[in-house]
């Protein structure tokens, strides 16, 4: 049945990159894609579910798939993982992006986005069953072009190419790592199979093992967007066609995370503690600085996009830890923080996927990612209002949703630090302690902001003014990934098992099914932390019936007035009078100045009679992007100043490039005279 | 008979690489045709003496084709071009004529240097003319880069195929006759795509100097 699932999956990806070559536009060219990849999504899905609840713990062996070209597919539970991970959000962007590329009809190309994005899903799924280096770096490279094709989609808009080369540099900085990795692991030979690597990573001197960490740590992160390779992600997120932003949100970037755990946890079977100290560290530093700056963000996808930032961190935090404790030896500690880390990564898949389909909607209906230009939404477009606002909560950790249930898993893994043998490494835990606990404040304060600004108050522009609700198929692949959310949020204690399950054998990881006891209350084996979310939100509903209930009777609401919002005793209140994105953001500006160094600007116009009347204000604050300004210039400064010196060599005259073969040739010939 | 083949052969390579060096003494394009048409007839000459005395009539066929190709068909286009063009002459190359002689010396000399390990290891009978035919080459490339006029360097380029024609008769005794063939109809697309570009250069630029392409730098 699994290798059904399987040429099922690969069929029904075929089918939507050829039909979308076939139908260039109209109705087959939005719908037959959108099937092809909906349902090779689904057969993903449903593979990677097989996988871990009937037929668990066989693995699933495709290395007689195409035998001579060097290919080797074989699924296990980490695979299988990731699958569910990429079929839960494929299948929703897939069906939302039916609705949302009418839009595209006549103005950008259905062929190019439909081929590709078959093709990015099925690399995806493929992705997380290679076998040996050759198909993994085959496989990484089409999916980063397949994502580079789609990034492109909107070419004439400004800063679509920008963002897309961005991408492309970055992800290609990464893949060199990754190449050089892969050789030091296989000893040169990329055919060798992930079980051989297995065996022979242990015989690696202590510095190649070291060397092959680092790079992978580079080569994945810059996929993953960890800070400082996280240049591309507010770039190249946001000019993506939206459901493409959700599946390079919510999947793409989750490659980074899938390959740092395969290859630090399982090929190289951990390492030294500062292995787990580095990663906690980027971690920590990529949740806080994510957070903050998607705090500065008035384009919702931008927001969004430095939002992935931060989870990714949140998820490294809970795989670093993991690490730390798995150098000293404390399994059950480790596979908790692995537990947390890989929870959150389909955690934030479901929420940052359902975000950016939400924003989508916005973009859909009123034309803009500004969100001072929104406002008043959630009475034009209540269903994307309530799945944004579901979303929303769970990216802010609030219980019952599942954002909640993975980072209290983070926290206790971390809180677990006081075990550590080492006072100088337990120490780094509270210290993590109190960044995640900051980052996960501002988040909720960010989407406050989010929701507040783009949904709530009157329309602060004549789009939003005439917004409406998306089509139904949008609302479908919406509603899919809020469901995801809640049920996710709902049932740690299903969860928690099941990934337990997959990480077993993992680098020396036990079997921690049983150490997690699987009622209702998820409890760790710390023993000192406990918590279900189902009864959290049994107390929420019933407070929620409650509450009502005691004002009624109280007859708090005796004397109901209505008026205005914070009116103010104002009379005819405007758009223009409401609180805005840059006002809400503008105290943790000034709190963080050291780090925004904001630059302000004030013009004010006076008449020319009276300064007491004054005619215009315009106020202008910018943050410096200080990774660009400290990193990246000189970076590129000195690529293009090698560049001009180069091109010197470039006179333009025949003669002098002849003259380069000639004298390249007699050196040659002197070379070989000698040597 | 041996000695007499081995000093045949220095011999007829000498007139060779002396024709080619007289493309750096000439000014007029007239002059390079006939140097490289007297230099393709004593190039056959030379593959008729080694098929002679190597025993490999292959080699004979291989001459007559070289004749047909290098000494009536090629001059013939290339006086046509001439005709065409006017009389062409190298006036201002961009190295003066005495400091290429005295430069194309020092390439034969080159020559010499890096064939000694050949030359010192091989017993054939012709590897006397090594040295010059890598020589030729040398000159051949370094017509190339200081003539000025597209004409002139489409003769370097010929002479410097005949360098390399006549290196792989002396080092091998004959290559297989379909390689050979092979080689003889590149020349020929070559030299004819040559001449479509010297017409396009000619009609956008009024003039064949190739250093005018300059301009097309932005």
């Amino acid at each position: 049945m699994m290798s059904n699932l399987f040429f099922i999956m690969l069929f029904f990806f075929g089918f939507g990159a050829l039909t979308a070559l076939i139908f260039p536009r109209g109705l087959p060219a939005r719908a037959l894609p959108a099937i092809g990849a909906g349902i090779g999504s689904g057969a993903g899905f449903a593979l990677g579910v097989s996988h871990l609840f009937i037929l668990h713990p066989s693995s699933f062996i495709l290395s007689s798939f195409l035998p001579l070209t060097g290919f080797a597919l074989r699924l296990d539970g980490l695979g299988a993982f990731f699958l569910i991970v990429i079929g839960l959000v494929g299948v929703s962007a897939s069906i939302y992006g039916f609705g949302y590329s009418a839009a595209y009809e006549g103005r950008y190309s259905l062929r190019v986005m439909g081929v590709m994005l078959n093709i990015l899903l099925l690399t995806l799924n493929l992705q997380v069953m290679a076998d040996n280096a050759l198909t993994f770096l085959i496989l990484w490279e089409a999916m980063s072009l397949s994502a580079y094709w789609l990034v492109l989609t909107e070419s004439d808009q400004p800063g679509t190419v920008r963002a897309a080369s961005w991408y492309l540099a970055m992800t290609h900085a990464g893949f060199a790592a990754l190449v050089a990795m892969f050789f030091l692991l296989s000893g040169g030979e990329l055919t060798t199979s992930f079980a051989d690597m297995r065996s022979t990573s242990a015989l690696l001197s202590p510095l190649t093992r070291d060397a092959i960490f680092l790079l992978a740590l580079f080569g994945f992160g810059a996929k993953a967007g960890i800070v400082p390779l996280h240049i591309w992600l507010p770039m190249a997120h946001p000019v993506a066609p939206s459901h493409v932003s959700a599946l390079m949100s919510g999947v793409v970037i989750k490659m980074g995370i899938y390959g740092i755990v395969r290859v630090a946890l399982d090929l190289l079977g951990g390492g030294p503690v500062w292995w787990g100290g580095i990663i906690l560290g980027v971690g920590a530093v990529s949740a806080l600085l994510g957070v903050l700056y998607a705090l500065m963000e008035h384009d919702l996808k931008r927001l969004l996009a430095y939002h992935s930032v931060e989870n990714i961190g949140i998820i490294l935090i809970g795989v670093g830890a993991g690490l730390i404790f798995h150098s000293y030896g404390m399994m059950t500690l480790a596979a908790l923080g692995f537990i947390g880390g890989l929870y959150h990564t389909i955690n934030h898949a479901s929420f940052k996927g359902l975000l950016f389909l939400g924003a989508g909607s916005v973009l859909h209906a009123t034309g803009t990612r500004n969100m001072e230009e929104m406002g008043g939404l959630i009475k034009k477009m209540p269903y994307t209002a309530l799945f944004f606002l579901i979303g929303a909560a769970a990216i802010s950790a609030l219980p019952p949703l599942n954002g909640f249930a993975s980072e209290w898993l983070v926290f206790q893994a971390l809180l677990g630090g006081f075990n550590l043998p080492v006072p100088e490494v337990a120490l780094i835990m509270p210290v993590a302690v109190g960044m995640l606990a900051l980052t996960s404040g501002l988040a909720a304060a960010c989407f406050v902001k989010a929701f507040g600004i783009t949904f709530l108050a009157l329309p602060r522009s004549h789009e939003a003014e005439h917004a409406h609700e998306s089509p139904l198929s949008m609302r479908i692949g919406m509603g899919l990934l809020a469901l995801a959310c809640i049920g996710l949020g709902l049932a740690p204690f299903v969860v928690v098992p099941v990934i337990g399950g997959v990480l077993n054998g993992l680098g020396g990881l036990p079997d921690t099914r049983a150490a997690f006891t699987s009622n209702l209350s998820l409890q760790t084996p710390a023993a000192f932390g406990q918590m279900s979310s189902t009864l959290v939100m049994l107390g929420l509903l019933i407070l929620l019936a409650v509450i009502p209930l005691v004002m009624k009777i109280l007859r708090v609401n005796k004397n109901l007035r209505v008026s205005d919002t914070w009116g103010c005793g104002r009379v005819g209140q405007t758009p223009r009078m409401e609180y805005t994105a840059t006002s809400f953001a503008e105290p943790l500006r000034r709190v963080f100045a050291e780090l925004y160094r904001p630059s302000k600007e004030l013009t004010i116009d006076f008449h020319p009679d009276s300064k007491y009347f004054v005619q215009s204000i315009e106020y202008k604050s910018e943050i410096t992007p200080l990774f660009e300004r400290l990193l990246y210039d000189p970076f590129l400064r000195l690529v293009q100043s090698t560049a001009r010196q180069v091109r010197k060599l470039q006179a333009g005259s025949l003669h002098l490039y002849l003259a380069y073969v000639t004298v390249i040739l007699i050196l040659l010939l002197l070379a070989a005279r000698w040597f | 008979m041996d000695t007499l083949f081995s000093q045949l052969s220095t011999l007829g390579s000498s007139v060779i690489l002396l024709f080619g060096i007289t493309l750096l003494w000439r000014k007029s394009l007239r002059a390079y045709t006939d140097a490289f048409r007297w230099q393709s007839a004593a190039l056959t000459v030379m593959f008729l003496i080694i098929g002679y005395f190597g025993n490999d009539p292959e080699l004979y066929v291989v001459a007559v084709f070289l004749f047909i190709l290098k000494v009536l068909i090629l001059p013939r286009y290339l006086e046509r071009m001439e005709q065409r063009f006017g009389d062409q002459r190298e006036s201002q190359p961009y190295v003066n004529i005495v400091t290429s002689l005295m430069l194309s010396g020092l390439l034969v000399l080159l020559a010499y240097v890096v064939t000694r390990p050949l030359v010192l290891v091989s017993d054939l009978p012709t590897r006397g003319g090594l040295p010059l035919a890598m020589g030729l080459i040398f000159v051949g490339l370094f017509v190339v880069i200081t003539r000025k006029k597209a004409l002139t360097q489409i003769v370097g380029f010929l002479v410097m195929e005949n360098g390399i024609a006549l290196l792989a008769v002396l080092g091998t005794f004959g290559i297989p006759i379909i390689v050979e063939l092979g080689v003889f109809l590149d020349v020929l697309m070559g030299f004819l795509v040559m001449q479509v570009f010297v017409y396009h250069i000619h009609s956008t630029f009024e003039s064949i100097d190739v250093d005018q392409m300059n301009k097309l730098k932005h």
